[in-house]
């Protein structure tokens, strides 16, 4: 696997991406920053399954879940953390073509 | 072309398929040559003026609304980016370069990922050159029958087999 950082881990449930942090005064402070993954008509459902799944260890069903969620609303976040964490995500979704982009969280577009 | 005559009956074999110790690409020769071909004008493409807007898509923006932060950022990744696409490439061409490798070789995760996230970069710049932006032109061009879009489509049908592939069961 030609991976070169170790994936964030995240929590199991599709609205908390937050990771494995419990508090959540560390939580805003350290990991305020979101990935976001944009709908596009040209990766294939399967691919940005497959994806999701490589990336950041998720099931089939989480993957696929987080995937349909792309499609139908346009966008998913799909991973949290500091900035430095989100722009590696960020990079390792560009390097597959993803549409990624991060941002603040709570900075507006989210949700 | 996924019709390939096995002792004498039509059999469908798809074009790349897990193995024993890996993965194999069961394309024929005019098939490799033509991927070969795309991973040139790939690479030449990456290795081009920034500026194209055929690259738009394989080099997208981080940041949307904070300029200073995506200056940032592609300052310190679009190189990197393009370092790993070429090294994705490379690995591509000689995994099909007649020179270094035959039909049959088994390839370990990497290059077979490689080689996904490569065809799939092809199929990303053909959308663009296509004018694939929204899911009515993406309609439109299922029934298009140009080379140009049924390139796309045999891209589209050998990357959908190669995560079939990949995908754990």
């Amino acid at each position: 696997m030609p991976t070169t950082l170790e994936p964030v881990r995240l929590s199991q449930t599709v609205m908390e991406p937050a990771v494995e942090l419990t508090s959540d005064t560390v939580n805003s402070l350290d990991r305020p920053w979101i990935v976001l993954v944009w709908n596009d008509p040209v990766n294939l459902m399967s691919y940005v399954t497959y994806v999701f799944q490589k990336l950041f260890g998720f099931s089939l069903e989480k993957a696929t879940e987080l995937m349909l969620d792309v499609h139908e609303k346009g966008r998913a976040v799909v991973a949290s953390g500091t900035r430095e964490e989100a722009e590696m995500h960020v990079f390792r979704l560009h390097e597959h073509s993803l549409w990624a982009t991060m941002e603040h969280d709570g900075s507006g577009s989210n949700g | 072309m996924a019709r390939r005559t096995i002792l004498g009956r039509e059999k469908f074999v798809p074009p790349v398929i897990k193995v024993d110790g890996g993965w194999q690409l069961t394309l024929d020769v005019e098939e490799r040559a033509l991927i070969t071909r795309l991973m040139g004008e790939l690479r030449a493409l990456i290795e081009g003026p920034d500026d194209n807007a055929l690259l738009g898509r394989l080099f997208p923006n981080a940041y949307l609304d904070d300029e200073e932060k995506e200056a940032e950022y592609q300052r310190l990744m679009r190189e990197e980016l393009v370092a790993s696409r070429v090294k994705a490439i490379e690995a591509v061409s000689a995994l099909l370069d007649p020179a270094s490798s035959k039909p049959g070789d088994v390839w370990d995760e990497a290059q077979t990922i490689a080689f996904m996230q490569s065809i799939n970069a092809i199929r990303l710049v053909l959308g663009s050159l296509l004018g694939i932006d929204d899911d009515e032109s993406a309609d439109d061009a299922e029934t298009a029958a140009t080379p140009e879009h049924q390139l796309y489509d045999f891209l589209s049908w050998l990357l959908e087999w190669t995560v079939r592939a990949l995908s754990p069961d």
